[in-house]
């Protein structure tokens, strides 16, 4: 009998997080938005925000609402998934009426090549990748410092294909955007030739081994090190000098969403001056409304999305990477 | 309907539906291919499985197979001891069986995390010898192949301790008194004597380490730094970051065959698992 | 080997099985972030504590883990009541192919059925879906243990009472069930604590709702280290632990 109460007891725990206030369900990153956001927006709306930050890596929002019945309303593809999922039938249209703040976009965001017309996402959040670097590593200022042999066991690249294909395509003065399997096999063969001087490849887990000194210089995006930076000041950003890549994470309703009214509320309240200003400070990645960033945009190259044949080649050429 | 029959009657609908109708969707998915940007779609082809004829995915599963192997080698070396020292030691039996089992109820998680802890550059161990000075440079013991497989063996060994323990228990100790009283020496009473009792819990164990050493791929997520990449590693990454599910599914059946094989070999008495 | 080589033997192993999580809790209460030893404090319990989003993993675990349990626990029993006196070549194959497939396999042949079905039926991914899943994982384990318990009975009491004229429902609730009440406890514990473990299967079936603390371990593990990660297992280790001293405890004094 105790027992039984015992379960029931928990199960009542549980209850006690639902309310009956309408619902919005948001599925992002992890450290990709300020706390007073959601705090802000509930309070506000009256609403209750289910706010999930599971997605580890980009490719997985498709892989989480692929099936059409994920029961998430808003969620942050980057910008090379957009495409795709608009043809799969993942994304719901926007409607420029309900997100009047939209006008607070600058430059080229108003515009984006990937959705010209902000017609079934909005850029969110935008940056690059590049080194993170500790005073060990030294001079440091391109990606072909990453292959010396000093580092030996000193660097790490990130443990995402597309952004090592693109360090490496860089190196050989090529787009990262390539379909050319010539070109991705060269890319490769310098990747394999990496391999012996890396310790391992790692995402965003590098940080804390770059602040405490396991590793000298990793491969990592700009918001992401830009958080080590600010506990660690010793440490540094190098945007590569032979160019490098640049993604901006964008936020759309799912086409399955049952809240469209609400998911637009939420996004129009995104782009409110200082949430955006909040949410660019909280993850330290830049903010489309902001300007002043020119300079990181000129060396740099936007993710575009890959064809099935030149997924399919990167795919089979990163395993055989990883199993060299 | 007979009273059994109701009994069986929700297991089997769970097996059923949540075990073969899984399996047979996934088998379904192995034979269609990609779509054009993941997921799955007609026309059917055996093109997934004509890929594992390709060296490079050949090699992952013997490499997957090998990992698993050495796991189980080594839980059964380090295990049998350990079962033999707690069934030899009396009355405080129970409580050594319970020090053994204690990690094994704590999360997967944080026990493969703990070793990330202890391994990494600046963690205890390295920080330890560069303290007493054994050491000038931190060793790279993290994300390499031997740290992998001591995630693996720190994980499974409780599994390994238990039913090789059972079967010690109920060895007949005059057994190996009679052995050596007939002139066998102690390797002879070991292997004529101890092996062939103890082999039923040896099985057990071997299996119950293989099975879950071979299908791995947080392990070598987290300890291995992703510098290597295994079966399980392979399946998720189809069904996660490179959608290409059919690819996925055919790899997660031939997993499995790899494992009734291994079942096969292993466990000839099917009472050995229920 | 000589008894003090063993026992010497025996302790290292010890060593090797329970230093690592001992002091995982001990940096538990580092200041610092880092391996050195800065001195004793609660901030990364506090920081633990204040965490909504950890709050409502662990509240979503445990829901999760009940469910899972008594589903798993009360089909379990029955199956393996049915197995005792007579096999059933089907369900024993189906139970131990089940057992012996690897997690990341059952996770995505479960991903793969509930996209389908569910899309078909207009449901959702959610708790529910992780409950399904996990009592099909569960299930095995409960009969494996609640059946070891049935094959040390007598089968004879029940014969008996039906002899006395019980019918088979009441022989098996008023003779039979009493009797296992021990087994069923232990493999509702073991029930409990898989599913509060596991990590690949939920990660893959979770939809809204049903983020787990695995889940949310793993993503800080995989964050970089942040020692709310150790204060958070050490909780999960002591907590666990006691739950399974105690419950061992009530069994012994039975």
């Amino acid at each position: 009998m105790r027992r039984r109460h015992f379960f029931l007891g928990l199960t009542g725990l549980a209850g006690c997080t639902g309310s009956g206030k309408p619902r919005l369900n948001v599925i992002n990153y992890s450290d990709y938005i300020a706390r007073e956001t959601l705090t802000g927006f509930e309070r506000e709306f009256g609403v209750e925000l289910r706010y999930s930050a599971v997605i580890e890596g980009s490719e997985e929002t498709i892989a989480r609402t692929m099936s059409g019945n994920s029961g998430w309303d808003v969620v942050f593809p980057e910008n090379r998934l957009v495409q795709p999922m608009r043809e799969m039938g993942l994304l719901g249209r926007l409607e420029p009426a309900r997100l009047p703040n939209l006008s607070h976009l600058a430059g080229l965001f108003r515009k984006p090549a990937w959705d010209p017309a902000i017609e079934w996402s909005a850029p969110y959040l935008w940056s690059c990748c590049g080194i993170l670097a500790g005073e060990p590593a030294g001079e440091l200022s391109r990606w072909q410092d990453l292959w010396q042999p000093r580092y030996r066991g000193k660097i790490t690249m990130l443990d995402e294909p597309s952004e090592v294909f693109a360090a490496c395509l860089k190196i050989l003065g090529y787009s990262i955007n390539t379909d050319s399997p010539e070109q991705l096999r060269r890319a490769q063969e310098l990747a394999l030739e990496q391999k012996q001087v890396l310790r391992a490849y790692l995402n965003t887990e590098v940080r804390d081994q770059v602040v405490a000194g396991d590793v000298w210089a990793a491969q990592l995006w700009q918001g992401s090190a830009q958080l080590s930076i600010d506990q660690a000041p010793e440490l540094r950003f190098v945007h590569p000098a032979e160019g490098y890549s640049l993604y901006c994470d964008c936020v759309g309703v799912l086409a399955e969403s049952r809240r469209r009214e609400l998911a637009h509320e939420f996004i129009n309240y995104l782009y409110r001056p200082e949430v955006a200003r909040a949410n660019s400070a909280a993850s330290r990645a830049l903010s489309p409304c902001a300007t002043g960033n020119e300079t990181v945009l000129e060396r740099g190259e936007w993710f575009q999305t890959a064809s099935g044949s030149t997924q399919r080649l990167r795919d089979r050429l990163w395993t055989e990477i990883k199993s060299a | 309907m007979s009273l059994r029959r109701w009994f069986l009657l929700p297991a089997w609908l769970v097996t059923t539906g949540l075990f073969w109708a899984p399996m047979g969707i996934v088998l379904a998915y192995s034979l269609l291919t990609r779509g054009p940007y993941g997921g799955q779609s007609l026309p059917l082809s055996l093109e997934s499985y004509q890929r594992f004829f390709d060296p490079l995915y050949g090699e992952i599963l013997l490499r997957s197979f090998w990992i698993a192997v050495e796991t189980t080698v080594l839980c059964l070396v380090l295990g049998f001891p350990l079962a033999w020292f707690i069934s030899r030691s009396g009355p405080r039996r129970g409580m050594y069986l319970q020090l053994v089992m204690l990690p094994f109820w704590t999360s997967f998680l944080v026990r493969t995390y703990a070793w990330v802890f202890l391994l990494r550059d600046t963690g205890l161990f390295n920080s330890v010898l560069l303290a007493l000075g054994w050491i000038e440079q931190p060793l790279p013991l993290l994300y390499n192949h031997g740290a992998v497989l001591v995630g693996l063996v720190y994980c499974s060994l409780p599994l390994a301790v238990l039913p090789i323990y059972s079967t010690l228990e109920r060895l007949d100790y005059s057994l190996v008194e009679a052995a050596a009283d007939l002139g066998a020496t102690p390797w002879e009473t070991f292997t004529r004597v101890v092996i062939p009792v103890s082999a039923p819990g040896l099985r057990t164990a071997a299996f119950l380490v293989y099975v879950p050493a071979l299908g791995t791929y947080l392990t070598s997520d987290l300890l291995g730094g992703g510098s290597t990449i295994l079966i399980g590693n392979l399946v998720q990454n189809q069904f996660t970051t490179a959608r290409d599910w059919p690819f996925g599914a055919a790899a997660s059946l031939i997993l499995m065959v790899v494992v009734l094989a291994g079942l096969a070999l292993v466990a000839r008495h099917r009472e050995d698992i229920l | 080997m000589r008894p003090s080589a063993l026992g010497l033997y025996a302790s290292l192993v010890y060593a090797f099985l329970h230093l690592p999580l001992l002091v995982l809790a001990v940096f538990s209460f580092n200041r610092s972030r880092l391996t050195r030893w800065e001195g004793f404090s609660l901030r990364w319990y506090e920081g633990a504590w204040s965490d909504r989003a950890l709050l409502a993993a662990t509240a979503n675990s445990l829901t999760i883990a009940a469910f899972a349990t008594v589903l798993s626990t009360v089909i379990g029993t029955m199956a393996a009541y049915g197995l005792w006196k007579k096999r059933s070549r089907w369900l024993t194959a189906s139970l131990s192919v089940s057992l012996v497939t690897p997690e990341i396999v059952t996770a995505v042949s479960l991903l793969a059925l509930f996209q389908m079905v569910f899309r078909v039926l207009h449901l959702q991914l959610g708790m529910h879906t992780v409950v399904l899943a996990h009592v099909s994982f569960c299930l095995v384990y409960v009969v494996m243990v609640v059946l070891a318990r049935l094959r040390t009975m007598d089968a004879s009491f029940e014969e008996a009472a039906q002899d006395l004229g019980a019918t088979p429902w009441q022989a098996f609730r008023d003779v039979t069930l009493p009797m296992l009440k021990p087994g069923i406890l232990a493999a509702a514990l073991l029930a409990f604590t898989t599913s509060l473990d596991d990590y690949v299967i939920t990660s893959l079936v979770a939809g809204v709702d049903s983020e787990t603390l695995p889940m949310i371990i793993y993503g800080m593990a995989r964050r970089g280290v942040n020692p709310a990660v150790n204060a958070i297992s050490t909780v999960i280790v002591f907590g666990l632990g006691i739950l399974i001293v105690v419950s061992q405890r009530l069994e012994q004094q039975r």
